[in-house]
């Protein structure tokens, strides 16, 4: 069964095609991370799901019934973060989640779902006070609201901080595992391989790539980066012959290390011919391709997939960062680099 | 169907604005007024003459309508400008539910100001009337007439909601309203006026079986304030949908609920297809 199914899906505006011939498949009980960069289309995509935008061409079934048809009927069953939304100033907390479990015709007790998002004391104060990050854990409770089957959450941790990020990924894999198929947006990458089975990756209204993680990673090409301590032994001659090598597309050097981009087999190749050259290499270790690295393949490069793209090139993160938010989190003992988040 | 649970939500987020207190001692401040100019102390006091001739005319007709126009106005405007309706509408709500929510909760807050605003001055004339300071005060009447004010409230509210829904922006919604408010208020009788004029010079009338006096009085009926005036005037009189004037009547209570039906709807029509 599919929780969300959009067939050739045209949206244009009256100057722009927001979206373009989509195809999206969303499978019942996976958690599907919708990705692309500002003004990729992935908001319109949300609202057409949720029958706020129709589209110009094409269908869009949620729950195997017609958005704007049976709207009503899919929201029944739909749990709902939306993006840019606000709240009612002058209700409070309880009464807008009260106000959700009644208009779901649920039976779930208020409290306990703003105890399960972190607002249970500040439950009777008016929303108008709230904090970006409280209106959004607001929402969730919202969302939560009657078990839904589908949960659709449009960029959900904008205005969290890094422990309420966790929290909301700890809420998505919860959802998860009761079974509940999840559908969200970011452009926080790390974010969605932390919780997604699958990743679609939208650009310019198409939809690019669309893989799992790691089979993303796979077709934007096999290389992995060597990061080789070299203290100052390594001369310019010690480089030219790594460059030199087969296989090693990339060197860089980067105080006391070599950054070696490289096919998968050409690790041993490389510090061998390091030794060659009698540079003393004291530690060495690879880092996999991060999903940013991924992400600006897939949206700024010239070909989806090609693997042109130098994975290496910049702001290279460990993937093992992935819960780039956990406070306390001290991953890798090889993770020293800090990392900027893209559009944080 | 989720049209109360709207209602509901939009009514307490109604009552609880700063606007509600004000209209409410807005509303008991000028009754009390009224009842001090049209009927002094100590001389004949007349419940009816002081509804039909002050407070009629003064606060019901004019005000009351503007203060349904700028209760309704924001209803879907609003909640669309600030993003609060992408809340709304992620839950199981239909558009038309949100529509008619708001008119119904909106109606019932604006009613409840009402209500409120004419009992706090009725409960001192009747203190008044009880210790003899004033002659026989008419519960009756006076509460029937409030119910009048409220049902043109409502009328207003419905109006205002629908130019809301149809209006991709505030400030539409708020021209869309206020015109309403200045063509039934002040323009009605000319422009019918000149349009009856025209159409019996153009001999259109002549053909139809109806008379032009009679289109002249459905005309005038159509328009829901002095429908309101008619009804509330023949229930202080012991008329109500009796006597001579019965069909009149009969069509200002069908005029009251066409315009509180076909604005929300003809709202309804343009929302429900719009990209929010």
């Amino acid at each position: 069964m599919t929780a969300i199914e959009l067939r050739g899906v045209t949206k244009e505006f009256a100057d722009v095609t927001a979206v373009r011939d989509l195809d999206l498949t969303v499978e019942e009980g996976e958690v599907y991370g919708f990705l692309g960069p500002n003004g990729a289309g992935k908001s319109t995509t949300i609202d057409m799901v949720l029958d706020l935008v129709r589209p110009t061409a094409g269908t869009v079934r949620v729950l195997e019934q017609d958005a704007t048809a049976d709207g009503v009927a899919i929201r029944q069953r739909t749990g709902v973060l939306p993006d840019g939304f606000s709240v009612y100033d002058r209700l409070t907390g309880r009464q807008h989640v009260e106000f959700a479990v009644r208009s779901k015709e649920a039976d779930d007790d208020p409290d306990a779902l703003l105890d399960r998002v972190g607002l249970l004391d500040d439950a009777g104060r008016t929303a108008g006070g709230y904090s970006k990050g409280m209106r959004q854990r607001l929402a969730l409770a919202m969302a939560l609201a009657g078990d839904p089957d589908l949960l659709i959450l449009d960029e959900p941790s904008s205005g969290l901080d890094p422990a309420g990020a966790k929290e909301m990924r700890e809420i998505v894999r919860a959802e998860a595992d009761r079974g509940a198929t999840v559908f969200f947006s970011s452009h926080i990458l790390e974010q969605v391989e932390a919780v997604c089975d699958r990743v679609g990756i939208l650009r310019e209204g198409d939809l690019v790539a669309e893989d799992s993680v790691a089979g993303l990673r796979e077709a934007v090409g096999g290389e992995e980066t060597l990061e080789i301590a070299v203290g100052d032994d390594a001369d310019a001659d010690a480089v030219a012959a790594v460059r030199d090598l087969d296989g090693v597309s990339r060197v860089d050097r980067d105080g006391d290390a070599l950054v070696v981009s490289c096919a998968d087999g050409a690790k041993t190749r490389v510090i061998g011919a390091l030794e060659d050259a009698g540079v003393a290499v004291a530690d060495f270790h690879t880092r996999e391709a991060s999903l940013e690295d991924l992400f600006l393949a897939y949206t700024e490069g010239d070909a989806p997939g090609a693997g042109g793209e130098d994975p290496g090139e910049e702001g290279v993160d460990d993937t093992d960062e992935a819960d780039a938010g956990d406070i306390g989190d001290t991953g890798d003992a090889d993770d020293t680099d800090e990392h900027e988040e893209v559009g944080r | 169907m989720s049209l109360p649970a709207i209602a509901e939500k939009d009514f307490q987020d109604t009552v609880r604005s700063r606007g509600m207190l004000i209209l409410v001692a807005l509303f008991s401040l000028l009754v009390a007024v009224f009842a001090y100019v049209f009927a002094p102390p100590g001389e004949q006091f007349a419940t009816e003459f002081l509804l039909s001739a002050a407070v009629g005319p003064f606060l019901v007709t004019t005000l009351v309508p503007l203060v349904g126009v700028v209760v309704g106005y924001n209803a879907v405007s609003g909640e669309r400008e600030s993003g609060s309706l992408k809340l709304l509408l992620s839950l199981p709500h239909s558009r038309a539910d949100v529509v008619f929510g708001k008119v119904a909760g909106r109606g019932a807050a604006l009613s409840l100001a009402v209500f409120a605003g004419f009992l706090l001055p009725a409960v001192v004339l009747f203190a008044l009337a009880q210790l003899g300071y004033i002659q026989a005060f008419n519960v009756g009447s006076y509460l029937g007439y409030t119910v009048f004010a409220a049902v043109l409230g409502v009328v207003f509210v419905a109006i205002a909601v629908g130019c809301s829904a149809a209006a991709r922006t505030q400030r539409q919604a708020l021209i869309g309203g206020v015109a309403t408010y200045v063509l039934f208020v002040m323009l009605w009788g000319a422009i019918t006026g000149r349009f009856l004029g025209a159409a019996g010079d153009a001999g259109l009338i002549g053909p139809l079986p109806v008379s032009q006096q009679q289109i002249s009085v459905f005309l005038q009926v159509a328009n829901p304030i002095t429908g309101v005036e008619l009804l509330s005037n023949a229930f202080l009189g012991g008329q109500l949908l009796s006597g001579e004037a019965v069909n009149q009547q009969i069509s200002a209570v069908s005029m009251l609920v066409f315009w509180t039906i076909a604005p929300p709807l003809a709202g309804l029509w343009k929302f429900d297809t719009d990209d929010l």
